[in-house]
């Protein structure tokens, strides 16, 4: 039990400790449970660990999946579920089971197959976290990996083209999601107070959907109907993972101050700039104000295109 | 979807005593169960080419007027568009509840045994490849298992369980049955008085492993360790396939016929 234990995942963004949901669970049943956890993100290095992610390692071991991890935690005397009941550590399975069936597809679908979402935002941002040269080719390979997934367990007979598979596997990811809004109805946890497995594998399913900005977002504003969804993920960041919304710590006024602070701040600025213009503009009448702004543009415009053509 | 139920109806799967496999059996009681359930009158009728006729690749599948469904959930949806319906007396978080036990049937115990029958290379050559050809001559019947077991280990693969051993999938069933006896307690059924679609389901799969001869008894012994489970699997038995026909499946699956037949 003193044995240091370190886990190796994917990092984090847009206000959440990690964007891939199988890390994001792990991470959140280490919180809620208690167990001292060295998280170690994945950064452009060779050191990174080949294989599945998120990997867990404890002197000799090894260990890979979500559930194994869980499970090794529990062994370890760190378990988020003992106040449950033997009906409710079954409620437990069944759910999970419901999520990774009806809710998983979808959300790989988002991440990974959706095309405008794949290229302009999740490619960038894993391929930015591996070393070069495996970059060019892991995103690929993890696209691909879901959509033959999804195809192979849901694209069968009736279903004979990828829009109609992917009508239906967003039709189930909704019905999902009424589903535990229904479930979870007023209570602060599924289990009542305490945060519990399921809660974790809730969360890292959903809150990736919920805060990742991309561009086709059906899901997203699917869930955002549900508020008590939405409000479980807020309240499970700012009490475990001392982030507010908007990504910075500590939580609470504090942050709303200091950003309150800085807006002023950037406002003032902003006056002072602009009067510092118009001071410029006064005296020199023969520079209309117009062609500066042009000339701006299209430097901007000329500076951005050759990026647009080197990122992949 | 206003009409009534016809009186010949009928429900395909494969040849019951040389053809059928474990999955395609379980999944065709549950089926069975499902309909005596709602008290709707149909007929096991018996093609080898079952597999073929259906929909959607999958059996069983039921021929009604003139709509032909398959699977369980579409078959559910149907009977309900027709007018009955189990589930109707469940709250929405009991219903909630219901889906999410049907997926973890799907997930554990369909995945277990398709695994059992098409990754565990000892059941594979003494059980499956001569029962799921034998209605065709050779070389077709070699030829169709192989593409059939192939299909089976991408899907496996493709979900992660191609990696798992035969002792860690069957303590998958394990959990997986001590989630359900632990649901189910001392209740009759897994929502008290009445039966709804889970109870079918979970019967079609437990009577099979419960009955059907593979090579070792370890599938069913883990079965056979909830008492609550085999109760359960009596009880619907004797409510709603005894007192039938003589040879409803119930019956004469209880025969040691799967046993090792050329």
């Amino acid at each position: 039990m003193a044995a240091p234990m370190e886990l190796s995942c994917w990092g984090g963004g847009w206000g959440l400790p990690s964007v891939h949901p199988e890390s994001l669970t792990v991470m959140a049943y280490a919180k809620f449970s208690g167990a001292p956890l060295t998280v170690n993100t994945i950064n452009n290095s060779w050191k990174a660990p080949k294989g599945d992610i998120p990997v867990l390692v404890s002197e000799d071991n090894v260990i890979s999946q979500p559930a194994k991890i869980l499970n090794f935690l529990r062994k370890q005397k760190y378990n988020a579920d003992y106040e449950l009941s033997a009906k409710q550590g079954a409620d437990t399975l069944a759910y999970i089971a419901l999520l990774e069936e009806k809710l998983l597809p979808a959300l790989l679908h988002t991440f990974w197959i959706e095309a405008e979402n794949y290229c302009s935002v999740t490619k960038p941002w894993f391929a930015s976290r591996i070393a070069f040269p495996v970059s060019l080719y892991l995103p690929g390979k993890m696209s691909r990996e879901a959509l033959n997934r999804i195809l192979l367990t849901k694209g069968g007979p009736p279903l004979y083209s990828l829009t109609e598979v992917e009508a239906q596997i967003y039709r189930d990811a909704k019905e999902c999601l009424n589903l535990l809004s229904k479930r979870l109805g007023t209570s602060q946890f599924f289990f009542g107070d305490m945060p519990t497995t399921l809660d974790a594998f809730v969360f890292g399913f959903l809150a990736p959907i919920y805060k990742v900005c991309f561009p086709r977002v059906q899901l997203q504003e699917h869930l955002k109907q549900l508020p008590n969804l939405c409000r479980f993920c807020d309240d499970i960041l700012t009490c475990y993972f001392r982030l507010s919304v908007s990504g910075h710590s500590p939580a609470g006024k504090d942050t709303a101050d200091a950003n309150l602070q800085k807006l002023t701040q950037l406002v003032n600025k902003e006056s002072n700039l602009i009067e510092k213009m118009d001071d410029n503009l006064r005296k020199s009448p023969q520079h209309p104000p117009r062609k500066l702004t042009t000339l701006k543009l299209a430097a901007g415009g000329e500076e951005s295109s050759p990026f647009n053509r080197l990122s992949p | 979807a206003a009409e009534p139920w016809p009186e010949n109806a009928a429900l395909y799967q494969q040849l019951k005593d040389e053809q059928i496999l474990l999955s395609d059996n379980a999944a065709s009681l549950a089926v069975q169960a499902f309909l005596q359930m709602c008290n709707l009158p149909i007929q096991v009728v018996c093609r080898a080419n079952a597999e073929y006729m259906s929909p959607s690749g999958k059996v069983p599948f039921i021929h009604v007027g003139n709509q032909v469904v398959s699977e369980l959930g579409p078959i559910v949806q149907f009977v309900k568009a027709k007018g009955h319906s189990l589930s109707d007396g469940l709250d929405e978080v009991q219903k909630a509840e219901m889906k999410a036990y049907m997926e973890l049937v799907n997930n554990m115990l369909l995945t277990a045994e398709l695994y059992l029958q098409w990754c565990d290379d000892v059941t594979v050559e003494e059980i499956t490849h001569p029962r799921y050809g034998s209605p065709y001559p050779w070389p077709l019947n070699r030829i169709l298992s192989y593409q059939k077991q192939w299909e089976v280990r991408r899907k496996m693969k493709a979900i992660g369980w191609a990696g798992k051993t035969l002792e860690q999938v069957l303590e998958d069933v394990d959990q997986c049955c001590q989630a359900l006896s632990q649901r189910l307690g001392t209740q009759p059924y897994f929502f008290n008085k009445q039966p709804t679609e889970l109870d079918a389901l979970v019967f079609g799969h437990l009577f099979t492993i419960l009955t059907t001869q593979l090579i070792t008894d370890e599938l069913s012994e883990k079965v056979k360790n909830y008492s609550n489970l085999t109760a359960f699997c009596r009880r619907i038995e004797q409510q709603y396939f005894e007192g039938h026909d003589k040879d409803s499946s119930a019956i004469a699956a209880r025969s040691a016929k799967r046993s090792l037949l050329r």
